[in-house]
């Protein structure tokens, strides 16, 4: 099974150096700009999103301490309506999914057995455009312009006649800047999964995590498109008065929600399906055995990916739709509760026939489990029409989906945090801390939402600013904000452990855990190059099997360690049968500077400064062409041949 | 015995293959665009019939004929898992564990699509296709 160290390099002396001296980068600010390294990018992914989910957590508290008692004039309405737009659309947009994506771009390219992701300057220039969108809409803020719609801008009360400014401006313009971002993530994702995965993974050899960060990939690429058209419909709408959402010049206003909610319901699963991974990677490192029933765990994944686009009118039972209308959609949203159940039960069983080592990353995967399966039971009673309709656009709803945001999400990523830390970093976290965090979390998280259902069901609506006494609904919301207030204790206490093990951890070892995935078979932190040799999988547990890991060490052949350039294999997309080693981009400043274009475009749109917007446009355009003009290099040197 | 089918053999094979895995998820997702979109617009027309067809029929035709489809997806996989399921794998880059992995995942999948199928069929038979 496991070990602690990574196998001896099966690659010479030589070979090492050379290695280093086509990937490595040395420290500089030129190198901070220009780098293409998939590490890099992801924990800059991961460390962004963070600083993101700070600020829409500051915003929660902020309309917790609001409502902690009724009447209350700490804010008033025009700011909370922007706080509470700006903690959605973050959380949703800004947070879960990138954070999500960067551990994706620093674990997927490790666990399949790649140098770096298949696109490694789309990757640069994806987190470039992700950081650029997110400061887009947050400097709105200071300005008193930010989004004030909520995080699904429901016209017509985001059209300009009800809601006049910039405001819904750069909701939609910093989504669809944002889209460019999630769009080139997922493609590299797919991409890099179907054709970098080292030579014997087969399809029935890839990770969990890694069909999890497919899928969603391609619900991304299917469910996306739809956010981006409505988007741009509505800037036209505000902007230069044309009519998708007028229904007396023939617009209609249900397009919004229809096209809003077939990108809303799949992004839900897009936020919750690579954490779902991230528990399906962490189990096997503590129950000591791979997750039970590994193909039906693959089912669940490829059919809730599928299933997700067909129950978006849940979302709109309360819209007058014909009833059977409402049943074909009731169906598949009470059917998509098998495969989700079957991933829980999956985890379950894997605890039950494993040997449990309760450290942090398996608390919060418990806590996770626990949570999860709340938000679940009430998602399910959401599937019933008649249900549906009581409740919708109360406290009820909020409940709802924090547990399933927090539980599905969070709580998997923190578990992922814990986990992948000492990977990252080289460095361990301090036990104590980590359980310390995991305690206020779970209680805080439990003490802040639960209430919700039971003053949801009282009748308080959600997106009030404040309320009146004699509802009775002051007690149960003063819970809740204390409870706000245990859980960003216990999110502090999360930093201060990663910080604390940054500065002054001890060493982490390539594989503290005894994981089974082949991120564990590099060194932690992983070199630029990952893997001196890369591996020859000859089984689902790689890091446990003999074979596999002797393939990178005395079994090591030439072929597999490629030191003569940049290059990784490029392999087939079902069985990992070795095609040809590809030659991988060398840093640049070109993501940089294409971001930098596309946000004095969308700058520039946003203030009506056209002929701006018409220049950055053509450089826009410019830099793309100077970035795919081909190489004048020969066939062999970028990889065309054998 | 040849080891390498005619290339006309492998397209047959590769299409049947994937549509073992992937049938049923067709004809559902053509169900529910087809069954909803015509319900939705017919009825926003205040009309009860599609053309000549009465509404009901037309809706009839959505549930069935993706059904029968995903049935037969579903033996396809069926088929491909029984087929997999004595071969010996002498060499280790022999597709035959993805294979396997994917027709389970195309049986289950199945199984699944076709649920939401009958269930939207019985809805069919319980509520008027305009009820508001």
């Amino acid at each position: 099974m496991s070990t602690t160290a990574a196998p001896a390099p099966g690659a010479s002396r030589g070979d090492l150096a050379r290695l280093e001296r086509h990937w490595g980068e040395t420290p500089s600010v030129r190198s901070w700009l220009t780098t293409v390294d998939h590490k890099r990018i992801g924990r800059r992914y991961l460390v962004t999103a963070g600083l993101f989910f700070a600020l829409a957590g500051l915003s929660a508290l902020a309309m917790r301490t609001q409502l902690a008692r009724p009447e209350a004039g700490m804010l008033s309405p025009e700011e909370y309506n922007q706080l509470f737009t700006m903690h959605g659309t973050t959380m949703i947009f800004l947070f879960a999914t990138p954070m999500l994506f960067g551990f994706g771009n620093v674990l997927v390219p490790l666990m399949i057995g790649s140098r770096d992701m298949a696109f490694p300057k789309l990757n640069a220039l994806g987190y470039w455009v992700f950081l650029f969108s997110g400061l887009f809409m947050w400097a709105s803020l200071p300005f008193g312009a930010a989004p004030n719609n909520g995080w699904f801008a429901y016209v017509p009360l985001s059209d300009e006649q009800h809601n006049p400014g910039l405001h819904m401006d750069v909701y939609s313009l910093g989504l669809l800047f944002l889209g460019v971002a999630t769009t080139a993530g997922s493609i590299n994702f797919i991409v890099t999964a179907l054709k970098l995965r080292a030579p014997g993974m087969s399809l029935n050899r890839v990770p969990l995590f890694v069909w999890a960060i497919v899928a969603t990939g391609f619900m991304v690429i299917f469910a996306l498109p739809a956010l981006n058209v409505d988007n741009a419909m509505l800037f036209l709408d505000r902007r230069f008065g044309t009519h998708f959402f007028d229904p007396e010049a023939g617009g209609n206003v249900l397009l919004w929600q229809h096209l809003f909610w077939i990108f809303g319901h799949p992004d839900v699963y897009i936020i919750v399906m690579p954490a779902l991974g991230i528990v399906s990677a962490v189990l096997p490192a503590f129950t000591r055995r791979g997750v039970v029933g590994y193909p039906l765990v693959v089912l669940a994944i490829v059919s809730i990916s599928i299933i997700s686009f067909g129950v978006w009118v849940h979302h709109m039972f309360a819209t007058g739709l014909p009833q059977l209308s409402y049943s074909f959609f009731s169906a598949a949203s009470t059917i998509i509760t098998i495969p989700s159940g079957i991933q829980i039960f999956a985890w379950l069983a894997t605890m039950m026939l494993g040997r449990l080592v309760l450290r942090v990353p398996l608390l919060f995967v418990i806590g996770f489990i626990v949570t999860f399966v709340l938000g679940g039971l009430t998602g399910a009673m959401f599937a019933l029409t008649a249900f549906d309709q009581q409740v919708t656009d109360s406290y009820f709803v909020v409940a709802h989906f924090h547990y399933v945001l927090i539980g599905g999400a969070v709580f998997p990523m923190l578990a992922g945090i814990y986990f992948w830390l000492p990977k990252i970093t080289g460095r361990m976290y301090h036990e104590g801390l980590g359980r310390w965090a995991f305690w206020l979390v779970f209680v805080g998280m439990h003490v802040t939402f639960f209430p919700m259902h039971l003053y949801g069901l009282f009748g308080m609506p959600r997106r009030v600013y404040t309320y009146r006494s004699e509802a009775g609904w002051d007690g149960w919301n003063l819970v809740s904000t204390v409870g706000s207030y245990v859980l960003a204790l216990g999110l502090l206490l999360v930093l201060v452990g990663v910080v604390h093990a940054i500065r002054r951890g001890r060493p982490a070892p390539p594989d503290p855990w005894g994981g089974d995935t082949l991120d564990w078979s590099t060194d932690s932190p992983p070199k630029p190059y990952n893997f001196p040799v890369l591996p020859r999988v000859r089984s689902l547990h790689p890091n446990w099997d003999g074979p596999s890991r002797e393939s990178m060490a005395t079994g090591a052949e030439p072929d597999r360690v490629l030191a003569d350039g940049r290059r990784t294999l490029r392999t087939s997309e079902l069985d990992g049968r070795r095609e040809r080693a590809v030659e991988m981009p060398e840093p640049s400043f070109q993501p940089l500077v294409l971001a930098l274009a596309m946000l004095t475009f969308f700058t520039a749109l946003l203030l009506a400064w056209y002929p701006v917007a018409a220049g950055a446009a053509a450089t826009v355009a410019v830099t793309l062409a100077v970035w795919l003009w081909p190489p004048r290099r020969p066939d062999t040197e970028v990889g065309v041949s054998a | 015995m040849s080891t390498h089918p005619d290339p006309r053999a492998r397209l047959a094979g590769g299409l049947l293959f994937w549509y073992a895995v992937l049938g049923g998820a067709i004809a559902w997702a053509l169900h529910l665009l087809t069954g909803w979109g015509i319900d939705e617009l017919a009825c926003a027309a205040g009309s009860e019939a599609v053309g000549p067809v009465p509404l009901r029929t037309a809706l009839s035709a959505t549930v069935v004929l993706p059904a029968l489809a995903t049935v037969g997806a579903l033996l396809a996989a069926t088929l491909l898992w029984r087929r997999t399921t004595h071969v010996v794998t002498d060499g280790e880059d022999r597709p035959v564990g993805r294979s396997r992995l994917l027709a389970l995942v195309g049986i289950w999948s199945n199984l699944l699509f076709l649920t939401i199928i009958v269930l939207g069929g019985i809805a069919l038979l319980v509520l008027p296709p305009c009820q508001r």
